[in-house]
C-alpha cells in the first residue's frame, strides 16, 4: 500500500499542492469523490491554521501523511513544529446566531471535527501531531459499533 | 475559483465556479470591496458552479454581509449544491442567509 507523504514550507502558496496530492492519494485508493470533497476540507482547514498562526512570523515546515491502517481506515496525519496547540480544546462556535452576532473566525476546526469520524491530537517531541480517521463507508462502522455492544 | 460579476438593474450578481479556499477567498474580498465602495448594496452569489467551499470562503460571505447590514444592504445566495450546501448547513449559514433554489427564484424575490 503506497502512502502519502509531503513537507513544505508552511505557506500559503503550498496549500494547492498540498490537496491536489491528498485528492489524487485518496481517489487512487478508491475513496468516493463526495467523501474526498470533505477529507479535503479537514485539511486544508488544519493546514490554514497551521500556515496562519504556528509559527508566528518565522518560517517552518508542515508534513502531511496518509496510510490506511489494517482495518481499512484511512489515516491523516499532518505535523508542525509551532507552539502546543491542541485543536480538539477549541470551544464549539455559536451557529445559530445572526449575521451581526456571529464571529468571524472559529469555524475551521469546528469543520474538521465534523468532517472526519475521529480527531486526535498528541504533541510528540517539538512537534503537534493531528492524527484523523475516515472511515471507508459509514455502513461498515456502524455495524462494528453494533459488535461492541453486542460483546459488552 | 472563477469570479463572473455583473450589474442587472439595482443587483450585482456574482457567478462563482470552481473552489472558494483561503487561497482563492481573497479574490472575492477585492470583487465585493470594489462594489460596496461604488455604493452597491444588493449583492447576489450564485454557486451553482462552485464545487467546494471552506471556512475562509464562510469568512468572506459573512465580511459581506456584516458590511451590507451596516449600509441597510442585503446578500442573497442561490443555488447551493453538495459539499457547499453541506458546508452551510453545518456552519448555520442556512438559517442566517436568505438562500434561494435558483438564480431566478433569487432574482424574483428582489
Amino acid at each position: 500500500m503506497s502512502l502519502l507523504h509531503i513537507i513544505l514550507p508552511a505557506k500559503m502558496d503550498n496549500l494547492e499542492n498540498f490537496i491536489q496530492s491528498l485528492s489524487m492519494w485518496l481517489q487512487q485508493h478508491g475513496m468516493a469523490t463526495e467523501k474526498i470533497h470533505r477529507v479535503e476540507l479537514a485539511v486544508e482547514e488544519a493546514l490554514v491554521n497551521i500556515i496562519r498562526y504556528a509559527y508566528e512570523g518565522q518560517t517552518g515546515d508542515v508534513e502531511l501523511r496518509g496510510g490506511i491502517t489494517d482495518d481499512q481506515r484511512f489515516v491523516i496525519e499532518i505535523l508542525d513544529s509551532g507552539a502546543p496547540f491542541d485543536v480538539c480544546t477549541l470551544p464549539k462556535p455559536d451557529i445559530h446566531c445572526s449575521i451581526r452576532d456571529r464571529k468571524i473566525g472559529g469555524l475551521g476546526v469546528f469543520l474538521i471535527q465534523r468532517m472526519v469520524d475521529e480527531l486526535l491530537y498528541r504533541r510528540e517531541g517539538d512537534k503537534n501531531v493531528l492524527t484523523m480517521f475516515i472511515n471507508r463507508n459509514n455502513g461498515r462502522l456502524a455495524s462494528s459499533r453494533q459488535d461492541i455492544h453486542a460483546d459488552a | 475559483m472563477e469570479i463572473d460579476a455583473k450589474k442587472e438593474g439595482q443587483t450585482v450578481i456574482i457567478v462563482l465556479t470552481g473552489r472558494m479556499d483561503a487561497v482563492s477567498a481573497p479574490q472575492f474580498d477585492k470583487t465585493v470591496d470594489d462594489f460596496i465602495e461604488q455604493g452597491e448594496t444588493r449583492i447576489l452569489i450564485d454557486f451553482k458552479t462552485l464545487e467546494y467551499i471552506s471556512s475562509a470562503g464562510l469568512q468572506s460571505i459573512l465580511a459581506l454581509a456584516k458590511r451590507l447590514e451596516i449600509t441597510s444592504g442585503t446578500v442573497l445566495l442561490s443555488d447551493l449544491n453538495g459539499a457547499v450546501k453541506e458546508v452551510f448547513e453545518i456552519s448555520g449559514f442556512s438559517s442566517i442567509f436568505p438562500i434561494f433554489d435558483n438564480l431566478d427564484a433569487a432574482k424574483a424575490s428582489i
